[in-house]
């Protein structure tokens, strides 16, 4: 019975921490998707929002729902700027200087951070105000319960954007070719910079759902955003359905593979599973062979 | 024509005269100014800046003023070796004040021993000091103590016996841990669970288990980061475990009681600075709390110290040559600092000594203090 509840519990945080890759992982997919491009950045979007978030709380005093929100406003204001700072400039060159490009703005978000918020640790509140609940032996954090219900509606949500409305449409054709959804009439570089907005957004929401958790520190975002972008490459470099799995996949195995094997190599089982999946599977779970792709 | 000339040439003299014969005295001071540990850097300069102040109104060294030379070392291993060399290369720095973590310095060790000049250092690895490296001297008691006194205050004072040893992997905790270890051992105690975690992990639900199970009364940890101690704290309540937890010197940081909160409250931790140990440290705590609104803790008391080491030393010697002083310091006898009674032994640990302090409610209460013998 105890065994168990513990293997539940594992199963549970599994999930959750999953759940947090996911988040950041769709942002990387939606990215590379518009513009074959990964965003090294994508990371500190949640460490940015998670700060904005706490500037809200603690500084200008606001109550909890609208720091919420102004937090995800800011981000997705900070998409926008980060589109056309940092892409824009760069979008008529090949892949590796966009790449530099982002890599250059996370040193520049984390040590502007640093500048304005100083080195310490921040704690920021639950988005319920209890706990948590104990289910038969197994404990059930409420933040990570508000987690995982926001990472599903965000799934449902992506999905039904992408699917059934025509802005949605229109950004699945500018990923999927430029020039032909230009000749359509589809204002590429605004589909673009939308989903930058997007993406700047959901980071930004993961950051603020995970502060409470991991607290708020600049550091954040790059240990997310490296199991993220395993995460990524292991669901099929640039699907969504992949980030989603392969992001709650790499949470389940690590949190499984701490507990019974060993927990001081808990980083390393996300990296195994990514050579593994890249030897015997290369394309991801989702991915399309590269010579399949039109 | 010929004047000008003349002029030029006195000028030049002047100028290089003044730059062999300035009248400040520099002291390094390598520590973390960015990078994921650069809140802890930011109270070690707090620290000196405080000492030098402090040193300057009373005269200075030598009868120069104090002037700090600080080289960040991005918090990274090749960052603080980088620093040294900097630091090391300049013949106008007699002695430096190093890291306060041991896997800097362990990474730095073999620059240091080059550089050849005395390194004053606040990592706690035990080996630091046990390398045949002259020029590493340690201005808080090292984890082969802390240790002793955790070991001595768990199984005597508080007579619990089932431990669990949970430590992070980094150099400062798996030298904790095998202290630790080797310190129980004396008491005929075998810990019932020794496990080890990698910094910033996000979750520690897999140790709390194992703790769990081990059915421990007691954990004893070698935690590094204030955000994994205050992940650790939160789960560990969560999932019931309710045993007595002795942590090193992290535990009673500001910062590690911020972020845990309540999960915190009960638990016991060992503290080399404690402002209501002695007189030094009442009157440093005092001075800093007025200088930086801040409460003051080990990441400033060590380097406050540290200088204050620094300075002593070379008046004793009357000279800034390295091997004078080298003696000079490992001459020290009874010199009271704000962490305590200094008497520098062949190796270069200066102090044996711990305050057992426990949170209550949030508060840092004084429980004793356990001076432990060689």
């Amino acid at each position: 019975m105890e065994a168990l509840a513990n293997n539940l519990q594992v199963l549970f945080q599994g999930l959750a921490l999953g759940s947090i890759y996911a988040l950041v992982s769709l942002g990387f997919v939606l990215i590379i998707r518009a513009t074959n491009v990964v965003n090294f950045a994508q990371g500190d979007f949640a460490m940015l929002g998670a700060y904005i978030m706490v500037a809200c709380l603690t500084g200008a005093g606001a109550p909890y729902w609208l720091a919420f929100v102004l937090a995800l406003l800011a981000m997705a204001a900070f998409g926008l700027l980060f589109n056309f700072g940092v892409y824009y400039p760069l979008r008529h060159r090949s892949f590796l200087p966009v790449l530099i490009s982002t890599l250059g703005a996370s040193i520049f978000m984390q040590n502007t951070v640093l500048a304005i918020f100083g080195a310490q640790p921040r704690a920021m509140e639950k988005v319920l105000n209890f706990d948590g609940l104990h289910v038969g032996g197994v404990f059930l954090d409420s933040q990570y319960l508000v987690i995982l219900a926001v990472t599903m509606v965000m799934v449902a949500f992506q999905y039904f954007f992408f699917e059934h409305t025509l802005v949605g449409k229109k950004l699945q054709a500018t990923s999927q070719d430029k020039d032909m959804a230009r000749l359509l009439g589809i204002p590429v570089a605004l589909m673009i910079a939308i989903t930058f907005l997007y993406s700047a957004t959901l980071g930004g929401l993961a950051g603020v759902l995970v502060g409470p958790i991991l607290f708020v520190s600049i550091g954040m975002g790059s240990i997310i955003a490296l199991k993220a972008f395993a995460a990524t490459i292991i669901g099929g470099f640039g699907d969504v359905k992949g980030a989603i799995v392969g992001g709650l996949f790499i949470g389940v195995v690590e949190s499984f593979a701490a507990y019974y094997i060993s927990v001081p190599y808990k980083d390393a089982y996300a990296f195994l599973m990514l050579f593994l999946v890249l030897i015997f599977r290369p394309q991801g779970f989702f991915g399309e062979k590269v010579s399949e792709k039109a | 024509m010929r004047a000008t000339l003349r002029a030029v040439i006195a000028a030049a003299l002047a100028f290089g005269v003044c730059g062999a014969f300035a009248d400040t005295i520099k002291i390094g001071l390598v520590s973390e100014i960015t990078g994921p540990n650069a809140e802890a850097g930011s109270y070690t300069i707090n620290g000196a800046r405080l000492a030098a102040e402090q040193i300057n109104k009373k005269g200075g060294i030598l009868g120069k003023q104090v002037e700090l030379v600080i080289e960040d070392n991005q918090s990274t291993n090749p960052g603080t070796v980088l620093a040294f060399s900097k630091l090391g290369g300049n013949t106008d720095i007699p002695a430096i004040i190093g890291p306060i973590r041991s896997t800097q310095v362990q990474a730095a060790s073999p620059t240091i021993a080059k550089a050849g000049i005395p390194v004053m250092i606040g990592g706690t690895d035990p080996s630091l000091t046990h390398v045949n490296n002259p020029w590493v001297f340690r201005c808080r008691p090292n984890d082969s103590f802390s240790s002793k006194v955790i070991a001595n205050f768990g199984v005597n004072t508080l007579k619990l016996k089932k431990w669990a040893i949970v430590h992070s992997t980094d150099a400062f905790g798996s030298g904790g841990q095998k202290a630790l270890t080797e310190a129980l051992k004396v008491y005929g105690v075998e810990p019932v669970l020794t496990q080890g975690y990698t910094n910033n992990s996000q979750d520690f639900t897999p140790v709390v288990l194992a703790i769990k199970k081990s059915g421990a009364d007691v954990i004893g940890t070698y935690m590094t980061n204030s955000q994994d101690l205050g992940i650790f704290a939160k789960q560990l309540r969560q999932l019931g475990v309710t045993a007595t937890w002795i942590g090193s010197p992290s535990i009673v940081t500001d910062t590690a009681m911020k972020l845990a909160g309540e999960a915190l409250h009960g638990t016991y931790g060992i503290a080399d600075f404690n402002p209501d140990a002695n007189a030094e440290a009442k009157a440093y705590a005092q001075a800093y709390s007025a200088k930086y609104h801040l409460q003051p803790d080990v990441y400033s008391s060590w380097a406050f110290d540290a200088l204050n080491v620094i300075a002593q030393a070379i008046n004793t010697a009357k000279s800034t040559r390295p091997d004078d002083i080298r003696k000079a310091i490992l001459g020290l006898r009874n010199w009271k600092g704000v962490e305590g009674t200094y008497n520098f032994d062949e190796n270069g640990d200066g102090l044996r000594g711990y305050n057992i302090v426990k949170n209550e409610g949030g508060k840092i209460v004084y429980v004793k203090h356990i001076s432990s013998p060689k």
